[in-house]
């Protein structure tokens, strides 16, 4: 398998819509196309390998399955993920013939996708310290009431940011990719120290994912039992998620009329005696 | 009197369902986006430059918010914008204390709710689907999620224009915190469900005897003891770091190299590779 100018050119592209502040907007860039499983789809399609792309997707999604930015920090930049890790380990899976739907390739997409988009996050701090300028230029713009400037500040200037931040690198990668890969398995054997780590450390990423998730919901030690509960329906019990999102969803609702129940008193002193008693 | 069109409404969230972060720095995260969105509206209100002008700066302050459920605000401060338009007592003060005493509560309930939970239930059952290399679980989740998300969002921009400036009161309020709380609650679970369903950490620790007999298989009696333990711990111990030591993500995550290469020398972790 190799990538022609035009297959690295549509890649390079969807990595510009799809990076955290991307052109493709949150929803569709950020949450959809930025998704590995998508980004699998989307390198799957150009490349020529369709089944190979969701499969690699798949188990990369799976590191990233709860990758969020709280106040824009990031810690994964999607577009190095999708559109530079997944391409790449495509390439290494073919050329080394493992079957795409085996642990070896899968570990290897995880841990390539892993590496490239923690590097990646160069891009990310990149292509914000970039837009810092159109930024500026735009404010001034409107302190002088051009107003239509506005459309040219938010969504076309970002362009030449992510032409040198997202469009440049990713097209480089995808166009030496398979000298690159080749490298990676002359020198690095399969049951090497480096690689056997590198695997490990696939499987060991998702944990930090989850836990930025964890700092977000947790704010006092006894919320720990709720994850716990969480969690023992689904290793014990063996419910699956959407199960586990059900009774989330009925305890959500018993502590809302718990809590309604302790407000009421506070809403009591207010209301007249007429109405409670309708209340009761 | 004067009354937004629907026209106008609808631009102004299109302008933000798209161009939220598409201009992102560090230093003014949404601003623009914002100020693009309410464009539409001040351009229909007002009829001079140098009104409209005076009015979109006061959007030009720092916004940040989970961008999604984020909607609701820039629809609140167009209803307010109108209410301002028609004589109403706001001012620019008013205008940026919603919006700056909004931004944390609904970041919090956007992370949660939609990137916490919403999000990997549909790529879950997504998951599910793309057994074989099949494509449909990924068609699945971009219908799903686009149209989802995008009638979610609509709904919150016109919900939050409707209420206006009362909207604070419903999503601050007690009950608010009672709903958020509840919310949180329900996210909290599915994180928890998610970390048994999607991490998988195995250990391939083992002792063995004289004749090649197993004394002790680790991850066996780990599992005896609570299944999946192993990925229950490194998750705490991810969240420790990050929330009590205050590490970054990128801190965690070299650590976390650091503890793979040791306990791939140690024999704790082998994935068991071979060509």
């Amino acid at each position: 398998m190799t990538i022609s100018v035009w297959q690295a050119a549509i890649i390079a592209l969807c990595a510009c819509l799809s990076s955290m502040p991307g052109l493709g907007g949150t929803t569709f860039g950020n949450y959809t196309l930025g998704r590995p499983l998508i980004g699998g789809l989307v390198c799957g399609l150009v490349l020529g390998n369709l089944p190979m792309g969701i499969m690699l997707g798949a188990a990369v999604q799976i590191v990233y399955i709860a990758l969020v930015t709280p106040g824009g920090t990031v810690s994964a930049d999607v577009r190095a993920i999708s559109y530079i890790g997944i391409p790449l380990a495509m390439l290494y899976v073919s050329s080394v013939g493992l079957d795409p739907a085996g642990a070896e390739a899968q570990g290897f997409a995880v841990s390539m996708a892993a590496t490239v988009g923690t590097l990646g996050t160069v891009l990310f701090y990149g292509t914000a310290t970039i837009n810092l300028v159109w930024q500026h230029m735009g404010m001034d713009w409107v302190k002088k009431g051009k107003l239509k400037s506005l459309y040219l500040t938010d969504m076309a200037l970002p362009w030449i940011s992510h032409i040198l931040c997202s469009f440049i690198p990713t097209f480089i990668i995808c166009m030496f990719g398979s000298d690159m890969v080749q490298i990676i398995k002359d020198y690095l054997p399969m049951d090497g120290l480096a690689m056997k780590t590198l695997f490990t450390v696939g499987s060991l990423l998702p944990a930090v994912g989850v836990a930025i998730l964890l700092k977000q919901v947790v704010s006092k030690p006894v919320d720990f039992l709720t994850f716990f509960f969480g969690f023992t329906l689904c290793a014990c019990m063996g419910l699956n998620l959407i199960g586990c999102a059900i009774v989330g969803g009925f305890f959500a609702i018993i502590n809302y009329n718990i809590r309604c129940l302790s407000l009421r008193p506070a809403a009591a002193g207010v209301a007249s005696a007429d109405d409670d008693e309708e209340d009761i | 009197m004067k009354k937004l069109s629907k026209k106008a409404l609808n631009h102004s969230f299109l302008n933000w369902f798209y161009g939220n972060l598409t201009c992102f720095s560090q230093e003014h995260m949404q601003t623009f986006g914002y100020m693009l969105s309410m464009l539409p509206i001040v351009e229909e209100l007002y009829s001079t430059n140098e009104e409209q002008t005076e009015k979109i700066q006061t959007y030009s302050t720092f916004f940040n918010t989970e961008p999604q459920v984020g909607a609701i605000v820039v629809g609140i401060t167009a209803g307010m914008e109108e209410a301002r338009a028609n004589g109403e007592d706001v001012d620019d003060e008013t205008i940026n204390g919603i919006r700056a005493g909004l931004m944390g509560p609904l970041a919090g309930i956007g992370d949660s709710l939609v990137v916490g939970t919403l999000l990997p239930i549909l790529l879950g059952i997504a998951l599910g689907l793309s057994g074989g290399g099949s494509p449909l679980g990924a068609i699945f989740y971009i219908l799903v999620w686009n149209i989802g998300m995008f009638l979610i969002m609509r709904f919150m921009y016109f919900k939050g224009y409707e209420l206006g400036g009362k909207a604070v009161e419903i999503l601050v309020g007690e009950k608010a915190n009672a709903i958020r709380e509840s919310i949180i609650m329900l996210g909290t679970m599915v994180i928890g469900g998610v970390t048994a369903s999607w991490i998988n950490i195995k250990t391939s620790f083992e002792m063995i005897g004289e004749e090649g007999r197993v004394i002790v298989d680790l991850q066996k009696t780990l599992d005896s003891v609570y299944p999946s333990i192993l990925s229950a711990v490194f998750v705490i111990i991810c969240w420790y770091l990050l929330s009590k030591k205050r590490m970054s993500p990128v801190v965690v995550m070299l650590i976390l190299v650091a503890v793979a290469f040791v306990g791939v020398l140690l024999g704790f972790f082998d994935p068991k590779l071979a060509y």
